[in-house]
């Protein structure tokens, strides 16, 4: 606009232009639309890495990002025809952008700020010469070293890169040479991604965008292909994968899967997505929506591990044409492949095991955790739960004991009778107590849990119930009460 | 059709009797291939209570492998017998067997089967609880799904699902998902009324007083068995107990203390009026 510019005051801006529409800054709306673009950005490279805070001090907050396109230039027809095209798809979006391409993160953030030109591309090895002319400011320093700087008559890189190296480091912090040397490839410079980089990665443009889940399928099971015959080559098999569908209009969307073992069974993974993409389309509301289509899918194995290739196992179920599934191999490979599956549907935390744990309190001693598959040398261990004969527990168990009415003779005796859920039983038989005591390790110092006396008891047509008494009758508690806990089979 | 049988029968055995000697090959050829491939047969094997009372009532004298069987409380109260009869039936039939997973799929949508099982219940039992793997679905299309889901990947030994409807088709269905793979699905029904299904065998679970040892405890669970329907069997009903230690189905002595337990029963009546 009329005379605008960065770092004038406000009430001068207002007065500047009518009708200025103000907005107070918004620091984490802006990380995460930044992080959006670089999510975008992983369909010319899996690594893309958003500024962080620290490049630049100043209030106006991150505003770029890097991408590691070496090794992936050729894809695009060289570097020139990467930017070219990552500059038009974004002024698509409305970003203005100004793009450099150097062989230092450092050159070629200086470059993309300081250069005249908007697009650039510079040929490795130029990096001090084209970095001599810039201002000091393109180093990505510290506010005070770059005033320090300035008002020591340093105003080009080049000025500081002909002089000794000694003064500098006695002078100032060590980020200046460290700076220097970032920008002219003499240290390394890791970058964050914004996703983790896969270890296997597969990326499809397509020539029209695709909308039906069907065909993201068919495209998937195509990228599932190419990465099934690497993994296969290597001797991998993929744990983990994530799929990330790019939208037309710029937004990812991202679906993992994890497996229980590695695979590379296409069907298999295939399948898994199918499912994951129906439960997100049901979890929505709407169906499969993908918008105005998908203009590009990358399929990536976020996790491999060593798969050795294995001589399929002919089991008696495959003879006999019992089993028709997608998922063919050892007992092992396809319990994990149906645990996948189950998990795939209906979510994680639905698919669990029982557990032992260490504990005697009934509700506490055991503990539901995913389920797995077991190496076959786990199996044949010994069962991780006690012998069968030791005590007699409910076959359910309630998930809270519940409060009941009960009569006995004596206050610290057997029941008679108890009332539960609206129904009065008689007692035919008990069996107990069985005394078990709070854990006082567990709660505070100073106070106690009362102890519970369990009886098995049962009715005059037979309902086996687990009931326990709160409190030792006189000693804590002069009023005990009764509580139904599980029932037996 | 003289030249025909002749032509079938083998030239070197003087066609005394053609028919008989085709027999004797095929049957040679059979036993061949049974010897060859152990597993196969096995897995069609109808699997025996060891009980000669029950298993003369189902057809092949045992409960069909491939095949649908629903289990239904006889009261509303009688679902841990439910519970504990199938688990019975799983240790005693499939899980000396072989290795293999057990599947349970259980419904976290209805408050009529909301108790959770526990593990130390099952090992009480006498059902390794690490075998298990537990399923919860969110609505019944999700628990029909995983059961058939799980039949199909012919995985695991059994399955085992709590279901309170069911239609006539979708049991169908089920019914041939287990016949295909050859693995039991036991359908736990904790419902009122039950529509027509194609369940192989139908059991009706009531409570009954568990058998007491000399000192009085309880030693084995009982239940009333009623089998009310069986496809190419005869319905049935009995009192059976289960010895966990043993693994083993029993039947329960008829009437040992039952004018003692009726006895008891009024007087505590008698009591509780009192009081």
């Amino acid at each position: 606009m009329q005379g605008l510019a960065l770092g004038d005051s406000l009430a001068d801006a207002r007065a500047k232009a009518e009708g200025l529409q103000v907005h107070p800054l918004d620091t984490a709306a802006d990380d995460a639309a930044l992080r959006r673009v670089a999510l975008w950005a992983t369909r010319y490279t899996p690594t893309a890495s958003p500024w962080c805070r620290d490049f630049w001090d100043d209030e106006t907050g991150a505003d770029g990002f890097f991408l590691d396109i070496e090794g992936a230039a050729h894809l695009f027809g060289g570097e020139d025809k990467l930017i070219a095209d990552l500059a038009e798809r974004l002024s698509h979006f409305g970003l203005p952008a100004r793009l450099a391409v150097a062989a230092t993160p450092g050159a070629a953030w200086a470059l993309s700020h300081f250069h005249h030109a908007p697009l650039f591309v510079l040929p490795s090895g130029d990096e001090a010469s084209a970095l001599a002319d810039l201002p000091v400011d393109a180093l990505r320093l510290a506010p005070d070293i770059r005033s320090s700087l300035r008002r020591l008559g340093f105003k080009t890189v080049g000025a500081l890169l002909d002089k000794p190296r000694a003064p500098f480091a006695a002078r100032f912090s060590a980020q200046l040479l460290q700076r220097v040397d970032q920008a002219l490839g003499l240290l390394d410079e890791p970058l964050i991604p914004v996703v983790a980089p896969p270890v296997y990665h597969s990326l499809n443009y397509l020539l029209e965008p695709i909308m039906a889940q069907e065909a993201v399928i068919a495209r998937t099971d195509r990228l599932m292909q190419t990465l099934a015959n690497v993994l296969a080559r290597d001797d991998a098999g993929a744990r983990a994968l994530r799929l990330c569908l790019y939208r037309v209009d710029g937004a990812v969307e991202t679906v993992d899967i994890g497996l229980t073992l590695p695979t590379r069974n296409v069907a298999h993974v295939v399948r898994l997505f199918d499912l994951k993409l129906a439960a997100l389309a049901a979890a929505h509301d709407t169906g499969f929506d993908s918008e105005f289509g998908y203009e590009a899918i990358g399929l990536a194995v976020t996790r491999a591990e060593p798969m050795p290739a294995r001589q399929i196992e002919i089991s008696s179920t495959d003879l006999s044409g019992d089993s028709v599934g997608p998922v063919t191999g050892d007992a092992a490979e396809r319990y994990a492949a149906l645990i996948d599956t189950l998990r795939g549907r209906l979510g994680p935390q639905r698919v669990r095991r029982f557990e032992p744990a260490e504990s005697h309190i009934p509700e506490r001693a055991e503990v539901l955790t995913e389920a797995d598959v077991d190496s076959e040398d786990a199996r044949d261990e010994e069962s991780a739960w006690p012998l069968t004969d030791e005590k007699s527990r409910p076959l359910l168990l309630l998930p809270q004991a519940e409060p009941t009415e009960v009569t006995a003779l004596v206050p610290d005796g057997p029941p008679r009778r108890f009332c539960w859920r609206g129904v009065t039983y008689y007692i035919a038989g008990s069996q107990g107590p069985e005394r078990i005591g709070a854990e006082w390790w567990r709660t505070p110092f100073g106070q106690t849990k009362p102890t519970r006396d369990y009886y098995l008891v049962e009715d005059f047509s037979g309902h086996r119930f687990w009931l326990y008494r709160e409190g030792l009758y006189g000693r804590e508690t002069a009023d005990a009460r009764w509580y139904v806990h599980g029932l037996f089979a | 059709m003289a030249d025909t049988t002749e032509l079938l029968a083998e030239p070197s055995t003087g066609a005394q009797n053609p028919v008989e000697t085709r027999m004797a090959v095929r049957s040679a050829v059979v036993a061949e291939l049974r010897r060859l491939l152990p597993g196969v047969d096995d897995i069609r094997k109808p699997l025996p209570f060891g009980l000669p009372a029950l298993d003369s009532h189902l057809p092949r004298g045992g409960l069909a492998r491939g095949a649908l069987h629903e289990i239904v409380p006889a009261t509303e109260t009688a679902l841990p017998s439910a519970f504990g009869f199938v688990v019975a039936l799983l240790t005693n039939m499939l899980a000396k067997l072989s290795r293999g997973p057990l599947i349970f799929i259980l419904p976290g949508y209805t408050r009529l089967v909301s108790t959770p099982l526990s593990g130390h219940g099952l090992n009480s039992l006498g059902l390794d609880p690490a075998r298990i793997t537990l399923v919860e679905t969110a609505h019944r299309k999700d628990s029909l799904w995983a059961a058939a889901e799980a039949l199909h990947s012919g995985v695991p030994l059994a399955v085992t699902a709590a279901i309170d409807r069911l239609d006539l088709k979708t049991s169908q269905k089920l019914q041939l998902a287990a016949n295909d793979s050859g693995r039991p699905l036991f359908l736990i029904r904790p419902a009122p009324t039950l529509e027509a299904s194609a369940a192989a065998t139908r059991w009706r679970v009531g409570v009954a007083q568990a058998a007491r040892d000399r000192f009085g405890l309880l030693a084995r669970p009982r239940w009333h068995l009623q089998l009310e329907r069986c496809r190419n069997g005869r319905p049935g009903e009995w009192k059976v107990e289960y010895d966990h230690v043993t693994h083993r189905f029993s039947l329960a002595a008829a009437l040992a203390d039952h004018a003692l337990s009726r006895r008891s029963s009024a007087r505590s009546h008698k009591q509780a009026g009192r009081s």
